[in-house]
């Protein structure tokens, strides 16, 4: 699993895989993210493989984030990633920024 | 614990799923109007692409998808399954098959050229239309009201991703359809510490714009309909100027997704906002009738714990683990009745009692119906019945009826031998059937029925029968017999489980070389069974396999036989009785007078040669297999047992009366006597008896 967390960036940048087939061991690095920093960001810039647990497991990070109070972003959301939202009927930027907080790059 | 590995998880639950394809495929070609089997083996397929694609076998998913669209047109009822389509179909099963099992012996070709043969069968029917405009025209048929489209609430049951079926796909055909507004509703989404995080939690709700049948979107979710909640109700008119739909959007995925879908954005924002839990159920004004199509909640959780999948390595190890807890209760009970102690009795007796509780529930666990063997032969028939040109009608009954899995596994081989004889000889083409005034089609019959303790399977034939003359011919050809021995019908009938006994007149590649019936008669003596023929001239053959519940345990009938003591399988005794000084006298005839019916006996003592003067009384044990009764003459009678089963060794393997031993409650062994060959010995004995008397 191609992924990292960077103690000074705070960021967790999620698998190639984030289909049902990979998504226990996404979830549990999550989690574990979760567990050691106070904010979570994470680069989903190498997803190419997405379905509705992936969604399903931002949209819980976020919600749980959110929660504790403890800020968490999605950043760079691949195309495959996109093209997922859409098809489960996030089907706008403006749809997809209420659900899923998100860092534009450069902002 | 060894959790099971996904992929192996995978490959059972896709050889329930051939099953079920299998028996689908076979029954249309008997009902091609049925459209729940269409629906079945659509359903079937479906689930083997999805959960092929999810366990990473991605050869499965795409010949699957192949066969699933050629077989589209089948189950929009645009062209008929036709026997030869079934064929096809059977082979497209066959090859997926070996793709999940055995990727190695598949060829592409091979995969390829069965695909061919599926396009060519759905095309060559073909309709004016072409298949897209088909695929592409929503079902337009006349609706119930002038509603301009349907407002639909999906909700679908946790484990839905993990089965293969993936809610966006469903959502992407419910947008071809029409222009869709989805909005996905996702107050359902737990955190991170409650999450399970291969269940399905989004929920969707959904205004479909099209006027068309509520079949059509029924059509949708066929596949999952028994796992879902769907909501419907008519929407009465557009409430706005209709968005771009969803599925174009899907379609160009350059362009900017902002800028496209802002129109569907707006609305679904403002619902999903607006509208707590349960916010998606119809609305008020949505006042024709609602109909929720699902299986209640109950109904579901209930399926969820009816079933458990145990391994069956650990159902083996748990009988045998009963079968020593069987003896070592066995020495309990036998040390609490040699002593004085009270409690210990009772403490023996309660031990006894929940032993033999917990040997019949293991025992049950165990058992199989027939049924899953007998769907297997569904296809031998079929095939064979192509492949000899000879229709041949397959008719099963009593697939309900249970046996110990091993008896099953051990079954399958002796019956396709007794099937295969049954079509290649038994069988006779449509010419000679039709001047022996039968009808075209042949007719086999596979039927098991209980009978005491023992299964009764048979293979019936309504073929020629057997030739009673050629078996002989053959027999004395072969230097079985000397030519013009005096032998009966049925002692020359068991020639045909002589090894390398066959009277085929030419070898083919199902039956003729002699190879079979030999095999199948010590496979199920093997199980402690007996094999039965019965024939009538022009009529047909009837084999009768008689079998055990189960190889593992029985209870026995404990006897002694000088200082030896052996164990009679109860479920063989008819009765006891004393040998009374008559009996005695009759001396050299061996037959036993029981109110009034000659039973011939075997004295246990000669046959096993025991040691040591009679008892006084002497007893005799009534057993039968089938319509045969025998009387065997025994010391005493000790009485029952519950027999753990122990296979002899290969030194024992040439003694034919016995079937294995048991440990008894002392630690000695006794031996299981087998009543199938102590009957065949006794009626030989008796045959010869009236042979010579004839004489």
């Amino acid at each position: 699993m191609s992924s990292d967390v960077t103690e000074p960036k705070w960021s967790l940048r999620l698998p190639a895989d984030c289909s049902i087939a990979a998504i226990r061991g996404v979830y549990d690095l999550i989690r574990e993210a979760f567990g050691r920093q106070e904010r979570l960001e994470i680069d989903c810039s190498s997803v190419d493989r997405a379905d509705v647990t992936s969604i399903q497991l931002l949209l819980s990070t976020a919600k749980t984030g959110e929660a504790q109070g403890r800020p968490v972003v999605l950043t760079s959301f691949s195309q495959s990633l996109r093209n997922t939202l859409r098809r489960a009927g996030f089907a706008s930027e403006a749809m997809i920024d209420q659900h899923f907080p998100q860092k534009k790059d450069g902002t | 614990m060894n959790a099971m590995d996904p992929t192996e998880v995978f490959r059972q639950e896709a050889s329930e799923l051939f099953e079920v394809l299998e028996g689908a495929l076979l029954d249309l070609g008997q009902r091609p109007d049925d459209r729940e089997l269409v629906d079945s083996a659509f359903r079937a397929l479906h689930t083997i692409k999805g959960s092929g694609a999810m366990f990473g076998f991605d050869k499965v998913a795409s010949f699957t998808h192949e066969f699933e669209t050629a077989f589209d047109r089948v189950r929009k009822g645009e062209i008929r399954p036709t026997q030869e389509l079934i064929s096809v179909a059977l082979a497209a099963k066959d090859y997926i098959r070996a793709l999940i099992e055995d990727p190695q012996s598949t060829d592409d070709i091979i995969g390829e050229a069965i695909l061919d043969d599926l396009r060519r069968f759905v095309s060559a029917d073909q309709p004016a239309a072409p298949v897209a405009a088909i695929a592409e025209a929503p079902p337009l048929a006349p609706v119930e009201s002038k509603q301009a489209g349907w407002h639909l609430y999906l909700e679908f049951e946790s484990h839905i991703l993990r089965n293969g079926s993936n809610p966006l796909d469903l959502l992407e055909d419910l947008c071809k359809l029409g222009p869709c507004f989805v909005v996905p509703v996702t107050d359902g989404i737990p955190f991170l510490d409650e999450m399970e995080p291969e269940d399905c939690y989004l929920k969707w709700d959904v205004k479909l714009h099209a006027a068309c049948d509520k079949d059509a979107i029924d059509d949708v979710f066929m596949f999952v309909q028994d796992e879902m909640k769907l909501t419907l109700s008519p929407l009465a008119q557009v409430e706005a100027p209709v968005p771009a739909p969803l599925f174009l959007l899907l379609d160009e995925e350059q362009a900017p997704v902002a800028e496209m879908a802002a129109p569907v954005v707006e609305v679904a924002a403002a619902q999903v906002t607006e509208q707590p839990a349960g916010k998606a159920e119809p609305k008020p004004e949505a006042k024709s009738e609602t109909k929720t199509e699902t299986k209640t909640e109950a109904k579901r959780e209930e399926r969820g714990i009816a079933t458990v999948r145990v391994q069956a390595e650990r159902l083996d190890e748990l009988m045998d683990r009963v079968g020593e807890l069987v003896i070592a209760q066995a020495r309990l009970s036998q040390l609490a009745a040699s002593g004085s102690d009270l409690s210990i009795k009772m403490i023996a007796e309660e031990i006894e009692r929940l032993a033999s509780s917990l040997r019949d529930t293991t025992m049950g666990a165990r058992m199989v119906p027939i049924g899953s063997l007998f769907g297997r032969f569904r296809r031998l028939v079929h095939d064979l019945s192509r492949d000899l040109s000879k229709p041949v009608e397959f008719v099963t009954s009593g697939e309900d009826t249970e046996l110990d899995k091993t008896m099953i596994e051990c079954l399958a081989d002796p019956l396709v031998h007794l099937i295969r004889n049954a079509i290649d000889h038994g069988i006779e083409d449509t010419a000679t059937r039709a001047a022996n005034g039968k009808t075209e089609q042949g007719r086999i019959e596979l039927a098991a029925v209980h009978s005491g303790a023992q299964v009764l399977v048979t293979v019936k034939d309504n073929g020629g029968g057997l030739n009673t003359a050629r078996i002989r011919a053959k027999a004395e050809e072969q230097g079985l017999i000397a030519a013009g021995a005096v032998l009966t019908d049925h002692e020359i009938h068991q020639f045909l489980f002589h090894p390398g006994f066959s009277t085929a007149q030419t070898i083919s590649a199902l039956s003729g070389r002699g190879v079979g019936m030999d095999v199948v008669k010590r496979t199920i003596e093997n199980m402690r069974g007996s094999i039965d023929l019965s024939t009538r001239p022009g009529q047909g053959t009837t084999v009768t396999l008689r079998l055990p519940l189960t190889l593992a345990i029985i209870e026995g009938l404990l006897i002694r036989v000088g200082e030896g003591r052996y164990i009679i399988p109860l479920s063989a005794v008819e009765e006891c009785v004393e040998l009374t000084a008559e009996d005695e006298r009759s001396r050299g005839r061996n037959f036993l007078n029981v109110r009034g019916n000659l039973v011939p006996f075997l004295r246990l003592r000669e046959l096993l040669t025991a040691s040591g003067s009679p008892d006084k009384h002497q007893k005799t044990i009534i057993i039968s297999t089938g319509e045969t009764r025998v009387g065997l003459v025994a010391d005493q009678i000790i009485g029952n047992h519950q027999t753990v089963i122990k296979s002899l060794s290969k030194l024992h393997s040439d003694v034919t009366i016995f079937s294995g031993a048991t440990i008894l409650g002392d630690g000695t062994a006794a031996l299981i006597l087998d009543v199938a060959q102590l009957v065949t010995l006794a009626q030989s004995k008796v045959e010869k008896q009236h042979l010579s008397e004839a004489a």
